[in-house]
């Protein structure tokens, strides 16, 4: 008898445990601590803006692991004010918690807002509360890397950087700056390191292959041969190919899991190659594991003979990095723009203006602009 | 008692053998094997800065490793290790960042959380005598809810080494004359001989080894085996702290959510350098030399032109022989 009592406590303690667990990993904590919710105290705006209060707007972000996502919340605040709408920000722990995210959109779409902004984790896995959204009439826009894939007509716009372009950004940036006299003045082979985070990600990918196929571009418009090797997505996706013999090789790694022993191992292993002159990094992650990998070698710089670093997105360690010359410079997003694009095109949207894409744009920073106002107001720690 | 000495030497009549114990001179021969292999490889990796680099990633998991030792010695597993040392780094690094608190207090900070979370474990696993497995699996849970919660999903940045309060990077590593000196070895040495003493030489060490071979027997021996029990589970969360710290000085930035799965690769290191997964038997030395074996895989492979899916693969592989070697030896004793 006393047995079976104790079992019993003992199954109550274990679920006890898993709830807390499960709690502490899943929606309510990125609902309840790290969503946010603004109600604008300014009337009615007039125009065409519908009654103040009465329109509230829930976006579902990827989280706030990143500080990008503190500049967006805080730009679709600012939006919110302004426009005099109320709007409940939310996203999960980890870009990787998917399930937590659909989640959250499901209880997006219950709290039957007049809009909803989806930057969604991934799309296949939002699909059915797409189309829930859509059976109840509330419109979905698209931002950050928006909802890539989507069914037609799901997705009324998008608030979203061209990370195509802002990979292509990088790389004329990066060549006008140093790239194209290193590539010249070669005896041999060259190669530039290309680091994503992975080869899943839409925005991740679109980086790497803006920036492959612009290097591309501008090397063989100077009469020299590119090879794209390494991570076989981003190989075949790219506009260029394996090549013997070419005089430029891009090599493209990926690591096994995103941590940052291992993306650190990544870059590291591409200092030591003999024949390195650049490593491109993708995202804050990346950008952050290419300083720790130069910790011990000391090969970034900007003098003849050192690698060039070439990062994306801003954060402390980056930040640094640039300022400090290690990097030849950085690109940021707008932020602060895509949080006050989003929540203006959910607006429209709410109420039944025709809204089109916007791309809210990027910037190439280095240590002599980066303290610019234009250029602050996007760069976060 | 003296169980842990008498298996270790089962097998031979070598006395010098008998006295290092044939695993970890099997772990030694494999690290100089490994060694030579990736010099003779890659030209790359025989570079001063490659040993810094093995050094340096290898001190967070030594800690993880020398900690989870004990539980594994009472029989028992600690998994809430992994996701508990980015919590531990993320609460420092939160006050230390956001908070304008000075350096120490988050040091402090992220040793208590260690211990905090193995008081958890120790209540679940030994108090309430859920299997350790189940416990520490919530925990790890727990562990990983908590961190995000507390720095509101952000990642953090702990102070770079340029800042006066990243003065603890140097704890870890030096830098004389452009020459990096990775010192946190010396840290990793000194608690492998503390910890080691107190394993082999201090009653609370043998009570751990006793009730790893045999709980029951050593209840009936009038031995407290909860209170045993609940400090090698607190001896694991400490060092999950320590691991907090050291991860922090190695990589400054931390992301909320990370950490599950890293909990394995120090459960391998004590489980290659001869800790048996059925209690009752390991040296920390081993750990230690375990540990060894998984960061120069980790970094060797890179250099010698590896993809990274084939680098776990082999790291895999090498865990299973390890085992296998275990279980063999386990048959031949019986």
């Amino acid at each position: 008898m006393k047995k079976k009592l104790f079992s019993v406590l003992l199954c109550a303690a274990l679920i006890g445990t898993m709830v807390i667990g499960c709690g502490g990993n899943g929606g309510d904590a990125g609902t309840d601590d790290a969503g946010t919710s603004t109600e604008a105290d300014s009337g009615d705006d007039g125009g065409d803006a519908a009654p103040a209060g009465d329109l509230n707007i829930e976006i579902v972000s990827k989280g706030f692991q990143h500080q990008y996502w503190q500049a967006v919340l805080k730009g679709a605040e600012q939006k919110a004010d302004e426009l005099g709408v109320k709007i409940n920000f939310v996203g999960p722990n980890s870009e990787s918690d998917i399930a937590d995210q659909v989640q959250m959109l499901t209880n997006a779409i219950n709290a039957a807002p007049k809009a909803i902004a989806l930057a969604a984790l991934d799309t296949n896995a939002c699909l059915d509360a797409i189309s829930q959204a859509q059976s109840a009439g509330i419109p979905i826009v698209g931002f950050d890397s928006g909802v890539p894939g989507a069914p037609d007509g799901a997705i009324v716009a998008n608030a979203a950087t061209d990370n195509y372009n802002a990979g292509a950004l990088a790389a004329e940036e990066s060549y006008k700056a140093a790239l194209k006299d290193r590539i010249a003045n070669a005896s041999g082979t060259v190669r530039i390191g290309v680091m994503g985070q992975d080869a899943t990600s839409e925005s991740i990918v679109n980086r790497g292959l803006g920036f492959i196929d612009k290097i591309c571009e501008l090397v063989e418009a100077d009469d020299k041969t590119v090879s794209v090797e390494g991570n076989d997505k981003y190989v075949s996706d790219a506009k260029g190919e394996k090549k013997d013999g070419a005089d430029v090789i891009i090599e493209v790694v990926v690591p096994a899991s995103v941590t940052n022993e291992l993306s650190a191992l990544d870059c590291q292993t591409l200092l030591n190659k003999d024949d390195i002159i650049a490593i491109y990094g993708s995202n804050q992650h990346s950008g952050d594991a290419m300083v720790t990998g130069d910790e011990n070698l000391n090969k970034f710089g900007t003098e003849d003979g050192d690698v060039i670093g070439i990062a994306f997105d801003s954060g402390k360690v980056i930040k640094e990095a640039v300022k400090s010359g290690k990097f030849i410079g950085a690109i940021t997003q707008a932020p602060v723009a895509m949080g006050e694009a989003v929540v203006d095109l959910c607006v429209k949207a709410a109420n039944g203006e025709s809204v089109s894409d916007i791309d809210t744009g990027c910037q190439w920073f280095t240590a002599e602009n980066m303290d610019s106002e234009e250029i602050a107001q996007n760069l976060y720690d | 008692m003296g169980n842990n000495e008498k298996k270790g030497n089962a097998l031979t009549n070598n006395p010098l053998v008998n006295a290092i114990g044939t695993q970890k001179i099997v772990v030694v021969l494999v690290i100089i094997l490994l060694a030579i292999l990736f010099s003779v490889m890659s030209p790359a990796f025989r570079q001063y800065s490659t040993v810094v680099s093995i050094f340096d990633y290898s001190y967070y998991i030594s800690f993880m490793a020398i900690g989870v030792t004990f539980p594994l010695i009472t029989g028992g597993v600690d998994l809430s290790i992994g996701t508990g040392m980015v919590s531990a780094g993320l609460v420092g690094g939160y006050l230390v960042t956001f908070k304008g608190m000075p350096t120490a207090v988050g040091m402090l900070a992220a040793l208590c959380v260690g211990l905090l979370l193995g008081c958890f474990n120790a209540f679940l696993a030994a108090k309430l005598e859920l299997p350790p497995f189940i416990a520490t699996l919530g925990s790890m849970m727990v562990a990983r809810g908590i961190g995000s919660i507390i720095t509101g999903g952000m990642a953090v940045t702990w102070p770079p080494s340029s800042d006066p309060s990243g003065w603890f990077r140097s704890i870890f590593k030096i830098s004389v004359g452009g020459l990096n000196l990775p010192i946190g070895f010396l840290l990793v040495i000194i608690a492998v001989i503390v910890m080691s003493t107190v394993l082999n030489k201090t009653r609370p060490g043998r009570y751990i080894i006793a009730l790893g071979s045999n709980k029951e027997a050593t209840r009936l021996s009038g031995i407290n085996v909860v209170k045993w029990q609940s400090l090698a589970y607190l001896i694991s969360g400490l060092f999950t702290g320590l691991a907090g710290i050291a991860y922090a000085a190695t990589f400054q930035t931390i992301a909320p959510g990370t950490g599950a799965g890293l909990e394995l690769d120090a459960i391998a290191g004590a489980i290659i350098g001869g800790t048996s997964m059925n209690g009752g038997y390991g040296t920390i030395v081993g750990t230690l030399l375990g540990v060894f074996v998984m960061s120069l895989l980790k970094t060797g492979l890179p250099f010698i032109g590896l993809q990274a899916n084939w680098q776990q693969i082999i790291t895999g592989l090498v865990l299973i022989v390890a085992v296998l070697i275990d279980v063999i030896k386990n048959a031949k004793r019986a």
